[in-house]
């Protein structure tokens, strides 16, 4: 019995080259939870995408393979260019908002008194609402009878309502402006935490040399967060490139008067849904917005290596 | 295909479509006949799928389910309803996984679709005699031309009159008699818009295809395979919303506005006119009072007959229990049973003689049954204008193209033919 409760020696080339052989499938037996996950739910759709965007699939037939027809397609589709403009917009709009916009709120509410801690979590009050509820109190706000419009008339400051949400352009930077108010939190937060990692020992060495609180934040801060500005710099481009809920409540999921606020996600949605569904051509469009997204991302990095080798 | 194959090949789709960003699958093919004669025992097991039909009336339902388990020991029915947002789409996954209900509530239009793609019983081949049992129009709205059959048994019918908010109107300057017809409609807009610009306006919404046709615009040929609203009177009907658009009698939301939008509007007395259903009175008197107070009820605007909208039963082609769906469609669709539910619910058999009912015909004095009598009336002579083949992304496509014509982006003519042009091409899906 005691025997057998003994450890074997481990010692001994044999032995231990054994072992190492015997539990080859060891570290693949712990990964493979993850890549089940990720063979499942994202390499999958994503080879079957890439399949399906030669088809001309519907939802209810299986289609045949039709080469590039549904890229060139894409090319003269007037819905797709006035998609991809509306996203790569929100992109040049929304995203240096987000990179500076909450460092500048994190650097405001970065302290330890009670009154701070106040303005953080209102800040981030926001991130934690749905979407959804963002965009009905921004309808509620913004609707040409909304509260905003009656303010502005009853300052005598408008004659007539202003079409936040009927304007093609308005419509847009409405729903940029919920983007940016709902996601200005979450980025201050990932700012602060950073902003906790910079040494005391710099802004103390700043603050003898006579600078005011605008050079340490540009001179310290700024500089010491520079590689988180970046991360939230790629974050932000997907998701303003991905945008969906915003535009979709804003515009009660018509994409806007005419159509002309359909972004590239609500595009597929509005192609790939329903019982007249055009799969394959939806697809087409998750492939182009999946190599855009790539290109942009790309150049996001050469950019932040660009920068850091200089 | 075997259905477990379409199963995995639907997998994808949803995956896809509600995990990845960029994932969009596709369906599957469907080469079996689904137009076989109907045979065997009633027996067995089998779904049925309702329409947001749970809360309020379930205690019809179980009681229909019930009585027909009773009279054909052997039988289950399994009564699924599904909520009304996201209905299409439920349809849409059941269709493509291959687990279509075998008794399932369809409109006209998803009817269309679904028969196109063979997965609906034929009954002009399988049950052709029970068009007796149904009004004439009722049957037709089921009869799809170019496919060459009929895939659902009518059930129940809507309609509605309009409402008018006579407190509106007056503050706007429209008085006197309630319009009933479009000029009639377009005048007193016009009017309105001079009196009261964006504070209130006659009409809540652009025109939707069943408007085209009750202005008096062919929305098809006779053979149902081209549409043909783009026509001179239909031009005329959008530059009536143009020019009632640029005296300021309509605001550039409601260009944009969907029907829930529509009521909303109403409610909020910032609009003159609903076109409402038989249940309209009793959601104003629910949820505004004080708008239920000063509205007018009158005849539906129509230059023609007055629409009319359908709700079907059609049965699953692929179902395991073919006899059985039959069975239950037309149990749930016969007179007795349509009955009973257009007196739980505010809706209109379609089952022939059922409008004969003392239930439509004898007044008691009160405003439901005065709306509901009306209702019956316009449901008699009423019209299912919007043509099945006219599928949902084309309503979205005719509206935005509308939406762009009315803001001087578009000639009215060229966004018709465009609007033509589009749903042409979703014909042939």
């Amino acid at each position: 019995m005691s025997l057998a409760l003994t450890p074997r020696p481990l010692t001994g080339r044999g032995a231990g080259a054994g072992r190492t052989h015997d539990r080859w499938w060891a570290p693949w037996l712990f990964l493979a939870p993850a890549l089940a996950i990720v063979i499942t739910f994202i390499l999958f759709p994503f080879v079957n995408t890439l399949a399906l965007s030669v088809t001309d699939a519907t939802l209810l037939r299986q289609g045949h393979f039709i080469g590039l027809d549904n890229f060139t397609r894409l090319a003269a589709d007037e819905r797709f260019r006035i998609a991809m403009t509306n996203s790569l917009l929100y992109v040049v709009c929304v995203v240096p908002v987000m990179v500076v916009a909450p460092l500048v709120l994190a650097a405001l509410v970065n302290g330890s008194t009670r009154i701070l801690g106040f303005f953080r979590t209102a800040y981030y009050l926001p991130v934690i609402m749905s979407s959804v509820v963002v965009g009905l109190i921004w309808t509620n706000l913004l609707d040409q009878r909304g509260l905003v419009n009656e303010l502005l008339r009853w300052l005598n400051l408008v004659d007539e309502p202003i079409g936040f949400l009927s304007d093609r352009w308005l419509t847009l930077f409405s729903a940029m402006l919920v983007t940016i108010w709902s996601g200005l939190g979450y980025y201050m937060v990932i700012y602060l935490a950073a902003m906790a990692n910079i040494d005391q020992d710099l802004y103390d060495a700043a603050s003898m040399d006579g600078a005011g609180p605008i050079r340490r934040f540009l001179h310290v801060t700024a500089p010491g967060v520079r590689s988180t500005s970046a991360l939230i710099g790629l974050f932000s481009s997907v998701a303003a490139f991905r945008v969906f809920g915003e535009v979709y409540v804003l515009t009660g999921g018509t994409g806007g008067l005419g159509g002309q606020n359909v972004t590239v996600t609500m595009l597929i949605q509005q192609e790939g849904t329903g019982l007249q569904a055009e799969t394959g051509y939806a697809g087409a469009i998750s492939v182009v917005m999946f190599v855009v997204l790539g290109l942009l991302l790309a150049g996001q990095l050469w950019y932040q290596n660009r920068g850091a080798r200089s | 295909m075997p259905s477990r194959k379409r199963t995995t090949l639907a997998l994808p789709a949803v995956l896809a479509l509600s995990i990845s960003a960029c994932g969009v699958a596709g369906g599957s093919s469907d080469d079996t006949d689904a137009r076989s004669t109907v045979s065997g025992e009633v027996t067995g097991e089998i779904s049925f799928q309702t329409w947001n039909l749970k809360g309020g009336y379930e205690e019809y339902f179980t009681g229909l389910v019930d009585a027909f388990e009773a009279a054909h020991p052997g039988t289950t029915v399994k009564w699924i309803d599904q909520p009304a947002e996201g209905y299409q789409d439920k349809l849409s996954a059941d269709a493509a996984a291959g687990s279509l209900p075998d008794v399932v509530d369809v409109g006209p239009e998803a009817a269309f679709t679904l028969a196109g793609a063979g997965m609906l019983l034929d009954l002009s081949k399988t049950d052709a005699a029970a068009q007796s049992d149904y009004l004439p129009k009722a049957w037709d709205a089921n009869h799809f031309p170019s496919l060459g059959g009929t895939y659902a048994y009518p059930w129940y019918l809507n309609t509605g009159p309009s409402f008018f908010n006579t407190a509106v109107l007056e503050k706007c300057g429209v008085t006197g008699d309630l319009p009933t017809t479009y000029d009639a409609l377009f005048t007193a807009g016009l009017r309105m818009a001079t009196e009261c610009k964006a504070d209130a306006s006659m009409v809540g919404r652009l025109p939707a295809i069943e408007n085209f046709g009750s202005y008096g615009v062919p929305l098809m040929d006779s053979g149902g395979t081209t549409f043909t609203f783009n026509d001179a009177k239909g031009v005329e009907l959008v530059n009536h919303y143009k020019e009632l658009f640029t005296a300021g009698g309509l605001t550039e939301a409601t260009l944009n506005e969907l029907q829930t939008g529509e009521v909303d509007a109403f409610k909020a007395g910032q609009v003159g006119w609903l076109p409402g259903s038989s249940y309209t009175l009793k959601d104003l008197k629910e949820t505004a009072p004080k708008v239920a107070k000063t509205v007018e009820i009158s005849p539906q605007i129509t230059n023609d007959k007055p629409n009319m909208y359908i709700e079907s039963l059609a049965v699953n082609a692929k179902s395991e229990n073919t006899a059985t769906a039959v069975a239950f469609a037309k149990f749930a669709t016969d007179k007795e049973n349509q009955l009973a539910f257009s007196q739980k619910a505010a809706i209109f058999p379609s089952a022939t003689g059922a409008l004969d009912d003392e239930y439509f015909t004898q007044d008691d004095g009160t405003d439901e049954t005065a709306l509901r009598l009306e209702s019956a009336k316009a449901v008699s002579e009423a019209i299912v204008y919007w043509p099945a083949a006219f599928s949902s992304k084309s309503v979205d496509h005719l509206r935005e193209q509308i939406a762009l014509a009315v803001l001087g982006k578009k000639d009215v003519q060229e966004a018709l033919d465009e609007a033509v042009e589009y749903a042409n091409g979703n014909l042939n899906q």
